[in-house]
């Protein structure tokens, strides 16, 4: 029986060829189109899974409330490790950890940059590092030890039985190798290729011993039955206990959550990451809906070819069941066909997707997870896809089918179709005006003005002499002609590290702190970026001259809110006064959709990190960097000349975003194409059933075009139809995604307007394809055929 | 075999009944070969599909070997169809998608017989109408006549007690309709298969028994 279904399936799959092409790509592009999705959000929910251990680790946050607002940093105490691994129970270890932070690194005539963190010893078998020379317990005995990767390893030694063997680390200590590890894996929020005993950064950094600095991670492991609550509970006030007027109140979070929440608004933990794999998710099963749809519109429409084989055996003794066994087999068949034919295509497309989504995904057939995923995903298309056509075909009346007699169409079987092909195109159309939209923010964003320049604008870490060379430096680096200016900062300025709710002024609510960005730079700071001063002056060149001066930027102006700011003073803490010179303009930095948050400005350079150099406009940039760098070179012998350009930088801030936008413009097109396939399937019965009508009316006479039109016309009025449902949709979808966004782009109606007449296109010229042909075929062909 | 009781079939238009049917009682003995003739519209087909099970009457009585067919649940009815009835078509109704052999075997696969006594069954049939050499064709392939025999054959694989036959020789030259009525006629003497056929030509329906002719659903003649 089996057989004769198989069989029967086959020679009508092959005998409709184009029919069931048209189904099984549709159907396959489909399924890989969800395997891809499916192979994305699994990377994901896997993120961090190389820790076995992973359901026990956790770091510390700080969240602090400054005038309502709570802030959540990641940033604590230096001495936060060593208290609650002691008083607080169920806390199992401990470990601090810098940033992540670039040294260089020399060996022989070998020198290159490489990032990793200053750790505590427990770091290394909390994380559960895999030595392959060394092991965790010893690796930090000595102080000037350092932990490195495989890769690092080979890099400076081909090989990595190097421990013994020293490198030297910024030109000055030499640092003696103690253990190689396994690199880390890609997807993990841990990433470093070197590891030194935080003792080193302790001994550097005094204000480690203080309750209200914060400034360094603190990574916590507990006790696998630990009651969190209680743990989180202690943490809370755990600062307070040490320095009672802190406001800083600390609690643990999940390495689970790390890499796909870890946002916060006010204190409350937002969907962060975790919001676009459900979209994904969502956004697969839609593309797999489109796909099935296809192959029930296809199905019930020719359902008259098969109409007499049904009436057939109905009469041979075949029973309801045994015809929906058989049509539902046969819609099975076609979903294993078309899930080989989507490994095929996913083969053939991961590469590219990979580059896309920058992720190294793979697909496993014989994983048995994605073997079953592939499996049960055919499986559950064949059966939802086949059940509609199944029981429409098994009730077809036997005695109607068998006179001969043109089945009438079947009122709502058509509806359901029409409403099927409206579903689709809605969809389509929705993904497309997303698309449109991200894409539209994205760039909107890119194209913001951050309150100064951001192009010809590079920036590096400082590092040997740059600082106390400074002004040697910036002399040759503006004799080399390309140069501009060159300034010195604390922070790169996108990313304004350190703020304080210590300031206060004249005016100031005594019970309110307000959080203020502070920045330290050289004089050269403004001009360099090409920021504006509103008020006042600008820092003098002589970096002594303003030691007592500060300028601030013009929000941080209207909170203060009083005539004649420039001549006014802030404190900061009990006793150091600063007199405010002059008012920047406001610009953007941390949040790239935010406005600019109160700052104020320092002349010091006793504490920079980076160098900003700005070249001139419209530089010849393929000669001002070579000459840029032997400026480096000659002034700061040994270190590397890495710079980035800030432009670029500020790109990386919509990496998400672009990603998100790149996603949704390849599921939307594969989601036109998928409907486009179904509508052209459609067209093709359509033109077949009405050719008799088209003889006729042709030899009464009806032109080619009016043909055209009168085939394409009813094809048409559905896409109209689901332009009018995908319109408000979409709207209030992409009004709720710009919402999280403070600087957003307007939803302009073209843009709606746009959509829907691409989709209006690519519909008539699916359409019209049949329509022509048809309106072309000789009427006394089509005619004596009757 | 057969008892019909009061058989009537309408259709409504605007209200109004339009018998296709009106009234028709007949009784069928088991070895009857009765020919139901009568012109285009009177109802022919439309009591043959009633007698096959395939149609329901608006009103009326079907007793088939004693059971009341409108009576039985749909399962029942296919159950006791497929036992006992065959059907042949004027335009054969022969699947395109399968050969001959398979044409024919197909409603073994309905009844569930096990695949070496299909086998079996299959080759005997296709021995006794002379078709093993085409017996891998498709219906394409085929001549009108032969495709005839094909559907007569499929009819009678699974050993009806009755054999229905709708216009069996409407699409076929007057040689072939004879043959085919030879072959009728055998079937009903040799095999003791009870045949019911619809037919417009007098000397078709002269092959059997018993005629009847029916004009505007009633039964006008009954001949024996």
């Amino acid at each position: 029986m089996i057989k004769n279904y198989i069989k029967t399936s086959f020679r009508n799959l092959w005998k409709n060829r184009s029919h069931s092409f048209l189904n099984i790509a549709g159907l396959g592009i489909g399924i890989a189109c969800a395997a891809l999705i499916y192979l994305w959000v699994e990377d994901e929910l896997n993120y961090n899974h190389h820790f076995a251990n992973r359901k026990n680790l956790y770091k510390v946050k700080d969240q602090q409330t400054y005038d309502g607002t709570t802030y959540v940093f990641d940033a604590t105490p230096g001495k936060l490790a060593e208290g609650i691994k002691t008083e607080i129970p169920g806390i199992k270890r401990t470990s601090r950890a810098t940033w992540n932070s670039k040294k260089l690194f020399s060996a022989g005539d070998k020198s290159i940059n490489e990032e990793g963190y200053y750790v505590d010893p427990s770091f290394l078998s909390m994380f559960e590092l895999k030595f392959i020379k060394g092991n965790a317990i010893h690796a930090f005995d000595q102080l000037r030890s350092l932990v490195i990767t495989e890769k690092m390893a080979i890099k400076f030694f081909g090989n990595t039985e190097v421990t013994g063997q020293t490198l030297k680390v910024d030109n000055q200590q030499d640092y003696i190798i103690t253990g190689v590890v396994e690199d880390m894996p890609t997807d993990v929020s841990i990433q470093f290729e070197w590891l030194s005993p935080f003792k080193i950064y302790e001994d550097n950094n005094e204000w480690l011993q203080q309750w209200g600095s914060n400034g360094i991670i603190t990574y916590v492991e507990t006790e696998p039955n630990a009651n969190i609550e209680a743990i989180n509970k202690m943490m809370f006030g755990f600062v307070q206990t040490k320095k009672s007027e802190s406001i800083a109140h600390m609690f643990i979070y999940p390495m689970e959550r790390w890499r796909l929440y870890d946002t916060f608004d006010n204190g409350k933990e937002t969907e962060g990451r975790i919001k676009y794999v459900h979209l994904f998710s969502i956004i697969a099963w839609i593309i797999l809906l489109i796909a099935c749809i296809n192959f029930m519109n296809l199905a019930t429409a020719r359902s008259e070819q098969r109409a007499r084989e049904v009436g057939v055996r109905k009469v041979l003794g075949a029973g309801k069941s045994k015809l929906i066994a058989q049509f539902i087999g046969e819609s099975l068949i076609m979903a294993f066909i078309a899930a080989l034919l989507s490994v095929l295509i996913l083969v053939l497309v991961l590469p590219a997707f990979n580059g896309l989504v920058e992720k190294e995904l793979s697909a496993n057939i014989f994983k048995w997870n994605h073997l079953s995923a592939l499996m049960g995903i055919s499986l559950l298309c064949g059966l939802f896809a086949g059940s509609y056509p199944a029981f429409y075909l098994s009730s077809f009346n036997p005695v109607q089918v068998l006179k001969g007699l043109k089945l009438k169409t079947n009122v709502s079987a058509v509806f359901v179709r029409k409403g099927l092909v409206i579903l689709q195109f809605s969809i389509s159309i929705i993904l497309i005006i997303s698309t449109m939209i991200i894409y539209r923010q994205v760039n909107h964003i890119r194209q913001r003005n951050l309150g100064y320049n951001r192009q010809e604008l590079v920036y590096l870490p400082v590092e040997g002499n740059v600082v106390p060379h400074f002004n040697a430096i910036k002399y040759d680096l503006q004799k080399t002609g390309f140069v501009e200016n060159a300034a010195l900062s604390r922070s790169m300025v996108l990313q304004l590290g350190s703020n304080t709710g210590d300031f206060n002024w004249e005016g100031k609510d005594p019970n309110k702190q307000v959080l203020i960005t502070v920045e330290s730079v050289s004089p050269e700071y403004i001009s360099t970026m090409g920021m504006k001063v509103k008020e006042g002056r600008d820092f003098y060149s002589n970096i002594k001259s303003d030691s007592n001066n500060v300028i601030i930027n013009e929000s941080f102006a209207k909170i203060i809110n009083r005539k004649n700011i420039v001549g006014s003073t802030v404190t900061w803490g009990d006793d150091s006064k600063y007199t405010i010179v002059g008012v920047v303009n406001d610009f953007v930095y941390n949040n790239m959709y935010g406005t600019a948050a109160p700052l104020i400005l320092f002349t010091d350079t006793t504490s920079v990190n980076y160098l900003t150099v700005r070249f001139k406009p419209n530089s010849n940039l393929s000669a001002a960097l070579p000459a840029f760098e032997k400026v480096m070179k000659a002034n700061n012998p040994g270190y590397l000349v890495e710079y980035k350009f800030v432009d670029e930088s500020f790109d990386q801030y919509f990496k998400t975003e672009k990603l998100i936008g790149k996603l949704a413009a390849v599921f939307s097109i594969l989601a036109i194409v998928i409907s486009c396939l179904g509508l052209f399937g459609l067209a093709a019965y359509t033109a077949e059933r009405r050719t008799k009508e088209i003889g006729i009316r042709k030899v009464l006479g009806a032109s080619v075009n009016g043909l055209a039109t009168l085939l394409s016309k009813d094809f048409l009025i559905l896409v109209l139809i689901s332009c009018f449902i995908a319109f408000p949709v979409s709207y209030w979808m992409m009004h709720n995604w710009l919402n999280d966004y403070d600087y957003r782009v307007a939803m302009s109606w073209w843009i709606f307007v746009a959509a829907g007449l691409l989709a209006i296109l690519i519909a008539l010229i699916t359409v019209s394809y049949q329509a022509i042909k048809v309106a072309l075929t000789n009427p006394v062909k089509s005619l004596r055929n009757e | 075999m057969i008892q019909l009781e009061k058989i009537s079939k309408w259709y409504n238009t605007n209200g109004a009944r339009n018998f296709v049917l009106k009234d028709i009682h007949l009784d069928i003995e088991e070895g009857a070969f009765l020919s139901i003739m009568g012109p285009s519209g009177s109802g022919k087909s439309t009591l043959l599909n009633i007698i096959g099970m395939l149609d329901t009457s608006d009103e009326g009585n079907y007793r088939f070997f004693g059971e009341s067919v409108f009576d039985l649940k749909e399962k029942k009815r296919t159950e006791l169809y497929k036992k006992n009835i065959g059907y042949i078509f004027q335009a054969y109704h022969l699947i395109d998608e399968l050969t001959v052999y398979e044409n024919i075997e197909t409603p073994l696969l309905y009844q569930d017989v096990k695949g070496s006594e299909r086998k079996a069954m299959v080759a005997d049939m296709l021995d006794r109408f002379n078709m093993v050499g085409k017996k891998d064709l498709f219906p394409s392939q085929l001549s009108g006549g032969q495709q005839q025999l094909v559907g007569i054959a499929r009819a009678l694989i699974a050993k009806p007690k009755l054999l229905l036959a709708d216009e069996p020789t409407g699409n076929l030259n007057s040689k072939q309709g004879e043959e085919i009525m030879e072959l009728f006629k055998k079937i009903n003497t040799e095999d003791k298969i009870t045949i019911i056929q619809v037919t417009h030509s007098e000397k078709n329906a002269a092959y059997g028994d018993r005629i009847i002719d029916l004009l505007d659903g009633r039964i006008q003649q009954n001949i024996q």
